[in-house]
């Protein structure tokens, strides 16, 4: 308990001087996870949604998988995305290996299947005569899509913000990937990570309440933002 | 006839032996239908009979598994689960309206007009999730008539309610359904919204068009047994070879009735008591007033009306006789004459 006491007070100060590393990481993890985010938003909500509204065969068992692919441990796809962008490997020519690129594709690969999980649910949640209606009455697969995912804002918020988190918080991946190299492209994660492995725990600490810091305030604003979509006015006391 | 009259009475859809599947089991079975326009037809039908099944493949939502549609127009149909979008209630209409291809433009004006004429321009502001089941019906029904289709369905537009809402319902509904360019088909499973909607029945049981008419000459003059059983001919007679049907409304408590029963039991309505009354020949049913007998007391009835049939009411196929449905029925059990117990 004492040990933890002495590395929070010594975390203080590098957090508050602002160290410049420290400023570059949390720069490069909000990027990563805005980044990540968002390609896995563009590629998921299209599938998630074909998977909730679409009548065509296996598309149970795509859910199915997309469900599973949440518990997929992100060492073995760091390991797999690693083997596929060796100099070797199918992909090797490109060259992507130990760079920003490799970890926002690493990272988007672990967010997709929580964007596709839930969105798939959240649609599949939706009072289905609601669907049907609009199909009879003519509607369109965009009126369609629009409509479904309008409707299933909540749940498709709560994909995006799983999808956030992890991109975020994982490490596995992108320190295979991304080598971890020390102020390139290191994110909060993994760079708590490099300063444990050296013993350096302060400022293991220090990085790890940004982490904690930055994770509260962006699931904060997104969580305000999900309650507004869901037509929930936040009451604030003002004082007269 | 003048062009325009013909035009009103023209088929916006025809289907003919049609039949229907749902996975492997034939729900539908070789039904032939018209609609017209300007002509609001009630389907009815038991649970189960394959109403919903059969206006899915009238619209187009589902394939026929044997025979044709011909539709002359575009068709909307109202699904039974009035599931509203989380908007306001005008939003919705026009949400609808932009499905069915409606411009911008026209949009405001379309759906306050068909929310008007179900009385619920009121609503319009409202958010569909703070609406009762009855506003919601309103609604569903209101985006259905806003599309302006040629063929209009709905689906059980009243089911879910309580009595007094679907009555109001029902009376708003009477009127804004009925257009002369449009023929429209209602599912409904109680007859009452059927007498007080359609100019003509149509009635489906086990997935096969059993009746087709006006509603009063198929009150009056079922085609079989089996549609007059549905249609609330539940007393029955043995007269001779011939089956005599009745309803409640054709069985009387006369002291100088030719008929002696006995009742075997008694259920209280709000405005009388359902009597079931055993004879040697059959079992009738009739609504007396209070005072009324009670159970084991033995009566004396008259029967003013009812429909005879050729064959034993087992037989689906029965056929009526040639005798006029509602021509008195004459003494059917005879030698049973007793005074009714004070």
């Amino acid at each position: 308990m004492h040990l933890l006491w002495e590395e929070l007070r010594s975390a203080v100060p590098l957090i508050v001087h602002g160290n410049p590393y420290l400023l570059s990481i949390v720069s490069f993890t909000v990027e990563v996870a805005a980044i990540a985010t968002a390609a896995a938003a563009l590629i998921g909500l299209p599938i998630g949604l074909a998977i909730g509204l679409g009548r065509f065969r296996g598309r149970h068992a795509l859910h199915v998988l997309a469900n599973a692919s949440l518990g997929l441990p992100p060492v073995l796809v760091g390991l797999f995305l690693f083997l596929i962008l060796v100099p070797q490997g199918p992909l090797g020519s490109l060259h992507l290996l130990i760079t920003k690129q490799a970890v926002f594709i690493a990272q988007t690969i672990l967010a997709l299947p929580y964007v596709v999980a839930l969105t798939a649910a959240a649609i599949q949640g939706l009072p289905q005569g609601l669907l049907s209606q609009a199909r009879v009455l003519g509607a369109g697969r965009r009126q369609l899509a629009t409509l479904a995912l309008r409707e299933a804002r909540i749940g498709v918020m709560a994909a995006l913000i799983a999808a956030l988190g992890s991109a975020l918080s994982e490490v596995g991946a992108i320190v295979i990937v991304g080598g971890n190299v020390y102020g390139f492209d290191q994110t909060l994660a993994s760079a708590a990570l490099y300063e444990a492995n050296a013993a350096r725990y302060d400022d293991a600490v220090a990085i790890g309440i940004v982490l904690i810091a930055l994770i509260l305030v962006l699931m904060c604003a997104i969580g305000v933002l999900q309650q507004q979509g869901a037509g929930i006015r936040l009451r604030f006391r003002s004082a007269s | 006839m003048s062009e325009k009259q013909s035009d009103e009475n023209a088929a916006l859809l025809r289907c003919e032996n049609l039949s229907v599947c749902r996975g492997a089991r034939e729900v539908v079975t070789d039904v032939s239908l018209e609609l017209r326009a300007g002509e609001l037809v009630a389907l009815l039908g038991p649970n189960g009979a394959g109403k919903s099944t059969l206006l899915d493949a009238l619209a187009g939502v589902l394939a026929p598994a044997q025979g044709r549609v011909e539709r002359a127009g575009r068709v909307a149909i109202a699904l039974q689960a009035p599931d509203l979008a989380r908007r306001t209630v005008l939003a919705n209409v026009m949400l609808a309206l932009g499905w069915w291809g409606v411009p911008g433009h026209e949009r405001e004006d379309r759906a306050r007009a068909a929310l008007r004429a179900l009385g619920g321009e009121h609503l319009a502001q409202r958010q569909a999730a703070s609406l009762s089941g009855g506003e919601r019906r309103r609604v569903h029904l209101a985006r259905a008539i806003a599309v302006r289709p040629d063929v209009l369905m709905l689906d059980e537009p009243f089911g879910g309610l309580d009595t007094e809402t679907r009555a109001t319902l029902l009376d708003d509904a009477v009127g804004a359904l009925r257009s002369q360019a449009r023929a429209t088909l209602v599912v409904v499973h109680d007859r009452s919204e059927a007498w007080a909607l359609a100019d003509r029945l149509l009635i489906l049981i086990g997935g096969r068009l059993v009746a087709e008419g006006t509603p009063r000459d198929l009150l009056e003059r079922p085609p079989s047994a089996l549609v007059a059983r549905f249609l609330g001919f539940d007393g029955s007679l043995q007269d001779g070879g011939e089956l005599l049907l009745t309803r409640p409304a054709h069985v009387a408590l006369d002291p100088a009735g030719p008929l002696r029963a006995r009742v075997t039991r008694a259920v209280a309505l709000e405005d009388g008591v359902r009597l079931e009354l055993e004879l040697d020949s059959g079992r009738l049913y009739t609504v007396a007033p209070l005072p009324a007998p009670r159970p084991s007391d033995t009566v004396r009835v008259r029967i003013d009306g009812g429909a005879r049939f050729a064959r034993s009411v087992t037989d689906d196929g029965a056929a009526p006789s040639p005798q006029p449905a509602l021509a008195p029925a004459p003494t059917v059990a005879p030698g049973v004459a007793q005074e009714r117990r004070p």
